[in-house]
């Protein structure tokens, strides 16, 4: 049998052994231990309490006489309250701090709505477009004509193949963009228009008399820019809807 | 008193927001415990009576500071025992020569023989008190706190820890160490009678 410890046997004198209901088992289970907890208990209980004397009636009005002097008076709320809205303070200030970050960001957002709007409005859109395939169509309009009445002496100085190269390029832009559309007419002059300009972006340095000639037959330029000229009036007229109304432009000779 | 209904707490605040006069229900409420722990733990009237007037003069001064994580009672627990071991360190040499002199070992033997068969058992009294007061004088500060707030205040080990501002654990070990000590001293008592 394992004896319990001097100190076990303090704290079962104090109650506060952790098992108090096993420590008593042992104590009477145990003689030895029971003898050494009754020589704690004689020892501890012969310890008096001490009592100390009573106190006079004044013995605080005694103390308070004597340290009243001493004691500083606290100073009113001042730190208190500082204390209480100094972080109020930075709270609100943080919070302020927010507030115009937002206020800014939601004028900057009204500012750069505009544009936004532009890019996302169908309408402006729309309107974008007829610029940009009108200017295409007057390019390739002054092209046409400068061809069809071009004679050899009038070849070295007309650019004609430089500008088909740069009109190629835009015109492929504005074919697709009438095929993702659904206007066939438009989708298919533009096609005819792209094989010229094509040609006339191929053909070489010195272009002939002969090599115009050949050009306007197999292309049928005269045509071409009878349609080109059809499209831009249509492109120019108010109230046109390319994209909204790809039918309305259905089965117009162009 | 306009204060005497109020708790703690509220009295606190006020003598912070600039009521001095309020401090003195504080002092009333708690004058007989401080004075009782600094009495128990000095021995002697007139060295608990300097105790108690420090009590209250740092317990004003630190009020501010006090955090509420123990009760008033237990704060002022803590500075008594503080302030009454600081007045016994004051007066421990004189008081060592004092005890030991009542106390001497050759002179005790024949003094314990005297009163076993003496017919005053008040000398008993006195002369178990004198021992016990030479054995709680060998007690380190803190032992003789821990044992006074245990075994004199029925105070509970975490109490004791908080008074001390130690662990639950060391305040259980200054008291076993305290018993030891005191058992030890007081031995020759129950060898004579």
């Amino acid at each position: 049998m394992k004896h319990l410890e001097e100190a076990e046997l303090v704290e079962h004198y104090y109650e506060e052994s952790a098992n108090m209901g096993e420590s008593e088992r042992h104590l009477k289970a145990c003689p030895v231990c029971a003898k050494r907890y009754a020589e704690l208990c004689r020892d501890l209980d012969g310890v008096a309490t001490t009592t100390p004397p009573a106190r006079r009636e004044d013995y605080v009005d005694e103390i308070w006489q004597s340290i009243h002097a001493s004691l500083p008076v606290y100073e009113k709320p001042k730190s208190n309250w500082m204390r209480f809205y100094r972080p109020l303070g930075w709270a609100a200030a943080c919070v302020l701090l927010v507030a115009v970050a937002f206020v800014a960001g939601r004028r900057w957002e009204r500012k750069q709505a505009p544009s936004v709007a532009v890019a996302v409005d169908p309408q402006a859109r729309q309107r974008v477009v007829i610029v940009v395939l009108g200017d295409h169509l007057d390019r390739s309009e002054r092209l046409l004509v400068q061809l069809n009445h071009a004679d050899g002496n009038d070849l070295p100085a007309l650019p004609l193949r430089s500008e088909a190269r740069e009109l190629l390029a835009s015109n492929r832009l504005v074919r697709q963009s009438a095929m993702q559309a659904g206007d066939l007419n438009v989708e298919g002059s533009l096609d005819r228009l792209e094989r010229l300009l094509m040609e006339l972006a191929n053909e070489p340095d010195k272009l002939t008399e002969a090599d115009l000639n050949r050009l306007r037959q197999e292309m049928n330029t005269d045509g071409l820019l009878f349609d080109i000229r059809v499209l831009r009036s249509r492109v120019h007229s108010p109230g046109l809807e390319l994209q909204s109304a790809p039918t309305a432009t259905k089965g117009v000779p162009i | 008193m306009r204060w005497m209904e109020e708790s703690d707490d509220s009295i606190r605040r006020a003598i912070l927001s600039g009521d001095k006069e309020a401090y003195k229900v504080l002092m009333a409420r708690y004058t007989q415990v401080v004075f009782r722990v600094a009495y128990r733990i000095t021995g002697n009237e007139a060295d608990a009576e300097e105790a108690v007037q420090e009590v209250f003069l740092r317990g004003y001064q630190a009020l501010g500071s006090f955090q509420g994580r123990s009760s008033l009672a237990t704060w002022f627990y803590r500075i008594a025992a503080n302030c009454a071991l600081e007045v016994v360190g004051k007066r421990r040499p004189e008081a060592q020569s004092r005890i030991a002199e009542e106390n001497d070992p050759e002179q005790s033997e024949v003094q314990l023989a005297d009163i076993k068969a003496g017919p005053d058992r008040l000398l008993l009294s006195r002369e178990i008190e004198a021992r016990q007061q030479a054995a709680m004088s060998e007690l380190t500060p803190t032992e003789r706190t821990a044992f006074v707030l245990r075994h004199m205040e029925d105070r509970t080990t975490e109490e004791i820890a908080a008074a001390l501002n130690i662990a639950p654990n060391a305040a259980k070990q200054a008291v076993f160490r305290a018993v030891q000590k005191l058992r030890r001293e007081l031995a020759p008592l129950w060898v004579n009678t």
